[in-house]
């Protein structure tokens, strides 16, 4: 629908006004920030600042991803071109298609191997160990938390018990909880049970905080699939877990991906847990703090050129993705 | 569904939960009666409240309360306002809907710490803003005690508005069209339809998104810790406080911690609980 009335000529070019002024104003640290990234260190603190005509450099990249060492950049650019190409026409396949898992497990495998094989070709640094972490952890938690979730969201949605009531209220009040009132008994147990500084250790207190949120929102997407689909498979004789798998979880992929999505944002960008339960196996965005920690003007295009990095898979995951976000919250909000 | 398929169902899920979530916080509060410290975390000793009479005659922690407060009070409406602005602006345009989403989703999806980052560097030696500010005033421009809090209820802002914006925007897609046309028949205006059917329309989300912003801005950690960490004591939050007691690499005072998050959790349980109840009736009802 549209608020008001049509608009005239006018107001139409007011309201792309008022948008164009909103996304520079949301965006502007970021344009700043690929700007900072391209630039010699003294073209970047200089006082006042350098808008336009700086010499490009991609001495940023460099340090942060490869020590600074000398690298046949079209050989990375070569490479990180391909990879996108690939994962992006089997991904374009697997839309088209709406079939869902193999395609995006064909994605996953491709990735995979393209990030095992790249430090093969060119000299890393540390940093990007961090980066695979990041991906493994993120791939994990996303997996993890939407198996179990699925199958408590459905139930959750179907059970008329008390019980699940109970349940439902008991994860809404642990969604208020902050991290700190987990972390330090995370960090004990991971210890004591020799986990500390492991991506598993990570991965569990993920899917854990995560799973309030994950089962509601499945939930929600469950409680839009009409009860006769089921009772049409009962007819036939399945039993419960046949017509969830047969009938109902094929149909749930946009409540699936909306929730995937959210998942993703949470563990790629957490930064709290990584930072207690990892003291050396970090995962980027923890990376990306201690390089601001120092006051050495050297990490300013660093520091930059790492924002950039990172935020580039988040902002193609969610362009490839973005109806879904969309309807999800809708979803989510108007049902929840 | 029988009670046995639900319990098979929802088996995985509720082992996580409990393991992870309610061993855990059960165990943060036997901590936090005990003298613990980072260094030795296997010598635990025995102190009942004296962590909690001693974090409530901290002047640290109620400095941190303060701003907590503030924070939330502040970062919550105004993000509420902007990101039901935002939705409006957003309907009325059909062309190029798609990249206006995804830009303004931006600093909501970018990883905190992240935005953080980027947002303060502008305002750094050799930043944008501080280039402009010093033209302005002619003075040189420094992050100070003074000004820190202020951008970082900024930058607060500007980070959280798209959550807002993107839910009512779901919200508004959902208004069938034939109640704005009955409001403009009966005469309303912009402000007439939006107060009388379009808020009306979108009071389930609006609480819903009130609830889930003042929880997350009460325990909001990353961009704070980012912003003033520990070089502005006056502008932290409880979670960056409690991570500083905590786990400061030369003191890390985990008793003392786990007292502060359990106060924590006591806060946020006194202003949740009519909205859990509130919860707790309506799935009653639906469940019919």
């Amino acid at each position: 629908m549209s608020v008001g009335k049509e608009p005239t000529r006018l107001g139409r070019v007011g309201v792309h006004g008022a948008l164009i002024f909103l996304v520079l104003f949301s965006s502007l640290p970021f344009i700043w920030a690929v700007a900072q990234s391209t630039k010699l260190t003294r073209d970047a603190v200089s006082r006042e600042p350098v808008l336009w005509g700086w010499e490009l450099t991609s001495n940023a990249y460099n340090g942060f991803w490869f020590d600074g060492k000398e690298e046949n950049m079209w050989g990375v650019l070569l490479f990180l071109l391909g990879t996108a190409t690939v994962a992006i026409v089997v991904a374009a396949l697997g839309r088209r298609a709406e079939k869902g898992a193999p395609y995006y497990v064909a994605v996953v495998v491709i990735l995979g191997f393209a990030m095992w094989l790249f430090p093969r070709f060119f000299d890393t640094a540390t940093e990007y160990e961090f980066f695979v972490n990041s991906i493994i952890v993120t791939v994990l938690t996303v997996i993890i938390s939407i198996s179990i979730g699925l199958v408590a969201g459905y139930a959750l949605a179907r059970y008329t018990g008390i019980t699940g009531v109970v349940i439902l209220i008991a994860a809404l009040a642990f969604r208020a909880l902050p991290r700190t009132a987990f972390v330090l008994p995370y960090f004990q147990i991971a210890q004591s049970i020799g986990i500390l500084d492991s991506r598993l250790a990570i991965v569990m207190a993920l899917v854990a905080v995560n799973q309030p949120f994950t089962i509601w929102m499945l939930r929600s997407f469950f409680m839009e699939v009409p009860k006769s689909l089921e009772e049409a498979a009962y007819v036939d004789g399945a039993n419960t877990f046949t017509a969830f798998r047969k009938v109902i979880a094929p149909i749930m992929w946009p409540g699936v991906i909306a929730t995937a999505l959210f998942t993703f944002l949470l563990a790629y960008n957490e930064y709290l847990f990584v930072r207690v339960l990892a003291p050396t196996n970090w995962t980027l965005p923890v990376a990306i703090v201690s390089l601001t920690g120092g006051e050495s003007s050297r990490t300013i295009t660093e520091a930059a050129a790492a924002s950039v990095s990172i935020t580039l898979p988040i902002v193609i995951v969610i362009m490839l993705f973005q109806k879904h976000l969309v309807k999800g919250l809708g979803a989510g909000a108007v049902k929840g | 569904m029988t009670r046995r398929t639900f319990w098979r169902f929802v088996l995985p899920s509720a082992v996580v939960m409990v393991v992870l979530m309610v061993i855990p916080l059960g165990t943060t509060v036997w901590l936090s009666l005990n003298k613990v410290l980072l260094r030795s975390l296997d010598t635990v000793e025995w102190v009942g409240f004296s962590n909690y009479t001693e974090t409530l005659s901290d002047p640290d922690f109620w400095s941190a309360v303060w701003f907590t407060t503030i924070f939330v009070a502040v970062t919550v409406p105004a993000q509420m306002g902007l990101g039901l602005g935002y939705a409006l602006l957003l309907d009325r345009v059909k062309r190029g809907r798609a990249f206006y989403l995804a830009s303004l989703l931006l600093p909501f999806i970018v990883t905190p710490v992240v935005a953080t980052i980027i947002y303060k560097d502008l305002f750094e030696r050799g930043g944008l803003f501080t280039w402009f500010i010093e033209s302005f005033t002619g003075e040189p421009f420094a992050i100070t005690d003074g000004n820190v809090k202020v951008m970082i209820i900024a930058q607060a802002i500007w980070r959280v508005t798209p959550f807002a914006m993107i839910t009512m925007f779901a919200g508004i897609q959902t208004l069938p069209e034939e109640r704005m046309e009955a409001a403009a028949i009966d005469g309303a205006g912009f402000f007439g339809s939006l107060w009388h059917v379009i808020i009306p329309h979108l009071r389930t989300i609006i609480v819903f998104v009130g609830l889930i912003s003042v929880m997350d801005a009460y325990r909001v950690f990353d961009s704070v810790f980012v912003f003033a960490g520990n070089r502005f004591e006056s502008a932290q939050t409880l979670q960056v406080y409690n991570f500083n007691v905590a786990l400061d690499a030369n003191i890390g005072r985990v008793g003392k911690g786990n007292a502060i998050a359990i106060l924590t959790v006591i806060g946020i349980f006194v202003v949740l609980i009519p909205f859990l109840r509130q919860s707790y009736r309506e799935q009653i009802e639906e469940r019919g």
